[in-house]
């Protein structure tokens, strides 16, 4: 665990698993990832995204959640180019009621700190789609800089809209510990959601 | 296949597979790969085409290579959709010239005009896109004048020879695309031989 200031990143296990059923097809999820097709996400999907990243030598998929052991959403460290020192930080917001909450800000910035003070990155890259202004804010809030704007480049519901480019360097990264007092972070207290049922284990074994 | 003023656009073969060998290891795959150095052995270029080139597996709806031929018919390098994006109907372009004693002559022009105009016309993208470097004047100036609009950069986001450089990136919308013939005469290619 890496315990940030109102959230803290925690390994995607079993809850989170459970959870990202629901995650993988709402709309923050699609937001997150503006290349991928909006299509269904099976079980099957959700459990090949979650090995893929486990398995990957490039990325990590981290939980992020509420003091109170909330889980809020996801964490997505990757592309990591090694040779370079560059890698992607990529948020989803699972629990929508957390959308454009201080807790998300906090899990973003306990992405950069992990990004840059533990894995040693020297850039970290981001894009948003040019409408999404609460997605736009967090990344602006933890420091993101604008680097260009991709014309047209997604085609989102019956429009081609344009894709925000955005990075952090490590020169403008002044540290977790700096950056996160100024931002006068909040927490939501909100009442935890009720856990998940446990998977059933499949009862036709035993016949 | 594709059939321009200086150079036509064929499929990969035997030949390029042998000059490629060469190209990885040589300034064009420096400037390609923005500013990386590989020691690629025989063997391990042999691994890499039959692993991804050859491969019957591999994904042909993703990506689409050509090799560049001049008019004597002399292997000069490879052009190509890197990937092929069908829901946002996005080409990202890719090319090499592998012999530097190409470069500067209008070769890489005439390979990408090819390919922009392929893609529009033939797969019916509706936008080409495609990456250099900032230390890569020639390419910069290659996307200018193709009509190629910049849209953004990556700051600091290579390192070649201990420099960090920003990637570029151009994009072309399909209105935005005269077409091969008349982007060629604007840029004097017609009629024009080796």
């Amino acid at each position: 665990m890496l315990e940030g200031t109102i959230v803290d990143l925690v390994p995607f296990e079993d809850d989170y698993a459970t959870y990202l059923k629901q995650w993988m097809n709402e709309e923050s999820w699609f937001r997150a990832r503006p290349f991928d097709r909006r299509e269904p996400h099976t079980e099957h999907d959700v459990k090949k995204f979650i090995e893929d990243m486990e398995k990957s030598d490039h990325g990590q998929l981290i939980g992020f959640q509420a003091k109170n052991g909330d889980p809020i959403g996801g964490l997505l460290y990757d592309h990591e180019w090694t040779r370079v020192r560059k890698a992607a930080a990529i948020f989803f917001v699972g629990d929508m009621r957390y959308e454009g909450s201080d807790e998300v800000l906090d899990g973003l910035l306990m992405l950069l700190r992990y990004s840059f003070e533990t894995r040693g990155m020297h850039r970290m890259d981001a894009s948003v789609l040019a409408f999404d202004e609460t997605r736009l804010d967090a990344y602006r809030r933890a420091g993101f800089v604008h680097e260009g704007t991709l014309r047209q480049h997604v085609r989102w519901d019956a429009a081609y809209v344009d894709l925000h480019m955005l990075g952090l360097l490590e020169s403008e990264w002044p540290g977790y510990a700096q950056i996160a007092p100024t931002l006068g972070l909040q927490a939501s207290d909100l009442e935890p959601k009720p856990k998940p049922e446990p998977e059933k284990k499949d009862e036709k074994k035993d016949k | 296949m594709l059939e321009g003023t200086i150079v036509d656009l064929v499929p990969y073969g035997d030949r390029v597979k042998d000059l490629d060998y060469g190209w990885l290891n040589n300034e064009s795959s420096f400037w390609g790969a923005g500013g990386d150095r590989r020691f690629v052995s025989r063997a391990a270029h042999n691994t890499r085409w039959e692993q991804w080139i050859e491969s019957p597996d591999r994904d042909r709806s993703a990506e689409i290579g050509f090799a560049i031929q001049t008019k004597a018919g002399q292997i000069i390098g490879y052009v190509g959709v890197t990937w092929l994006n069908h829901t946002h109907r996005l080409a990202l372009l890719g090319e090499k010239i592998g012999d530097p004693a190409y470069w500067s002559r209008g070769y890489g022009s005439d390979a990408l005009m090819l390919l922009t105009d392929y893609v529009f016309d033939w797969l019916d993208m509706r936008k080409a896109w495609a990456l250099t470097t900032s230390m890569n004047a020639r390419v910069m100036r290659m996307m200018e004048k193709l009509g190629y609009t910049f849209e953004g950069r990556n700051r600091e986001g290579t390192l070649a020879d201990g420099q960090r450089f920003d990637w570029l990136y151009y994009g072309i919308l399909r209105e935005e695309w005269p077409g091969y013939a008349v982007k060629a005469a604007e840029l004097g290619f017609t009629g024009r031989t080796e």
